[in-house]
């Protein structure tokens, strides 16, 4: 039993160190000098400690604005997101109408339909609309998201309709009803919710690759590509450097909110 | 006028998100049909009708039958890695003292928060040939290096392995909570009835228990890596070399956007749509038929 418990524990270190010595190296990189990245890369410790490749990066190309991109497509996208699937989830579950499973059905069943059949017309449109290079084309496809809409229902389920009723009783209006009575039950999914949606945004490429070809308007996975020389001899230092500040805001983001995202996780994904 | 809202309200508060999904989702659905019936270049004012044209072309050519292939090996490499991997982890999660299954729970899911683009750049670099990490390991255990990228054989192992490292924690929460989610009395009662090994817990207890999220994982596995791989192949390989990473989704993409064939790009598109379709309607039905829905 012993030996099998370990086989177990020897399993989960080899995923461990897979799953960490990339990150780990890439961070430790980031503040190497260029002479040790080529001795000693097998060292996790930078000996000495430099800031210059992430000076040379924000010195090279206008990081902060791509930083700037990225944080204000990823808030609006986020907030976009939360308020149309609160208010679509709660009536799905707080009112009784004609056609409510269907337009749920609707909703959710636009998962399933991959970015790859609607890009070219969502190209077209919004370039029709002289929206490419803008944050409007970057946020527009992206108002609502049927994923938000699912799993807010299956919590905005768990509010017993008596809570609802009491309010009612108390004069409550519909909308004090939504936002002081049932928000407040369903606001860790929120938050959890919010952190997913906006690490989904600001790692997101497919979309902006299509929209985007101004230098000012990269957004930082795009900005990414201008640091890999395609002739070879990359520069890794700066490359590390770019990335770690890449990975940043959502590594802080998940740090913040971790438990929340594994047990929401846990609790509303799929069960059986 | 009361009244009124109150009939119209349901429908008002589910239309801000229902808007934009008919406009950005189901209506461009629409159009991809009837552009896959086009020869257009997307910008000339006079595309043809061509009826099926595109899609036989498609089908007769080798390009496609390319990228079939190169899928069907991203989709095996991804049940490995993606749904094979993880589950192992997971159920290995259940097994060790719980002061560690905590701290692997949040170490195993961190890369899931980064970006395929930040995934890519790091395996450029852990699989450069002269100052890469991994061919550097392979010396020191005696085996010879790799040209991860350029050689056309390895350069799709490449390309999986840096989708397979960003994606490989999702999955492993989503399996972590379909076996949490198994009553503990089964497995003790198993244990008390003489289950004592991992392997025989795991083949009578926690797979036909958990075949749900079993199910729902190897279909995600397949599809969201076949979506997944499109980052590194773009940043890394652009397809190549001699098209070895190319698969449907970037094939997709190549015609759309580099070679402005917009009806063969979504002939394709839809073509590639009712593949994932079909595995996603057998998965659904799969899960229906055990009556995994809560309703």
């Amino acid at each position: 039993m012993k030996i099998k418990v370990s086989g177990w524990n020897l399993l989960l270190f080899i995923c461990l160190l897979l799953s960490f010595f990339p990150l780990v190296w890439m961070i430790s990189t980031t503040f190497k000098q260029a002479d040790q990245i080529f001795s000693e890369f097998l060292n996790p410790l930078p000996r000495p400690f430099t800031w210059e490749n992430i000076s040379y990066v924000l010195n090279a190309v206008p990081m902060v604005r791509y930083f700037i991109n990225s944080l204000i497509v990823a808030v609006l996208v986020t907030a976009f997101q939360l308020v149309t699937s609160i208010l679509a989830a709660y009536s799905f579950t707080r009112f009784d109408f004609k056609g409510r499973q269907f337009l749920f059905y609707v909703v959710v069943a636009s998962m399933l339909i991959p970015i790859q059949v609607t890009m070219l017309p969502n190209y077209l449109l919004i370039s029709k609309l002289d929206w490419l290079n803008t944050y409007a084309g970057l946020v527009a496809p992206q108002l609502a998201n049927g994923m938000g809409v699912f799993l807010l229902r299956q919590t905005f389920r768990t509010i017993p309709q008596s809570l609802y009723e009491s309010a009612q009783v108390g004069g409550a209006a519909e909308w004090q009803i939504l936002w002081r009575i049932a928000f407040p039950v369903v606001r860790p999914t929120v938050l959890a919710l919010g952190v997913m949606f906006f690490i989904n945004v600001w790692n997101e490429y497919f979309w902006p690759l299509l929209v985007i070809n101004d230098k000012d308007m990269l957004t930082i996975p795009l900005a990414l590509q201008l640091f890999i020389n395609s002739e070879g001899g990359n520069s890794w230092g700066p490359m590390m450097a770019v990335g770690t500040l890449a990975s940043l805001p959502p590594l802080i983001a998940f740090f913040i909110v971790n438990r929340q995202i594994v047990s929401s996780f846990i609790s509303t994904g799929v069960k059986g | 006028m009361n009244r009124m809202w109150r009939q119209v309200r349901p429908y008002a508060y589910i239309l801000p998100a229902l808007l934009p999904l008919l406009v950005f989702v189901y209506y461009p659905l629409v159009q991809s049909v009837q552009i896959s019936f086009l020869e257009w270049n997307m910008v000339s004012p006079n595309p043809k009708w061509v009826g099926l044209a595109n899609y036989r072309d498609l089908l007769a050519s080798d390009e496609f039958w390319l990228s079939v292939k190169n899928t069907g090996f991203y989709a095996v490499f991804f049940l490995v890695t993606l749904f094979a991997a993880p589950f192992l982890a997971a159920f290995g999660v259940t097994r060790v003292n719980s002061r560690w299954s905590a701290f692997y729970k949040s170490a195993l899911f961190a890369p899931t928060v980064l970006s395929l683009a930040v995934a890519s750049i790091l395996f450029l670099w852990l699989l450069n040939p002269v100052i890469g990490v991994v061919n550097h390991l392979l010396s020191l255990a005696g085996l010879p290096g790799v040209n991860w990228l350029s050689d056309p054989f390895w350069s799709k192992w490449a390309v999986s392995m840096a989708a397979s490292w960003k994606l490989f924690g999702y999955n492993f929460i989503v399996l972590l909570a379909g076996l949490l989610a198994i009553p503990q009395e089964l497995s003790e009662s198993a244990r008390v009835q003489g289950l004592r090994s991992s392997w025989g817990l795991m083949g009578r207890i926690v797979i036909p228990l958990m075949s749900g999220t079993l199910i729902y994982v190897f279909v995600t596995a397949i599809v969201v890596g076949i979506q997944s791989v499109f980052v590194p192949v773009e940043m890394l390989t652009g397809g190549g070399p001699n098209q070895a990473t190319t698969n449907l989704v970037f094939l997709v993409y190549q015609y759309g956007f580099q070679f402005f064939k917009s009806g063969l790009a979504s002939a394709t598109a839809i073509v590639t749509f009712l593949a994932f379709l079909l595995l996603i309607v057998v998965q659904a039905l799969v899960m229906d038929r055990r009556a995994y829905y809560e309703n």
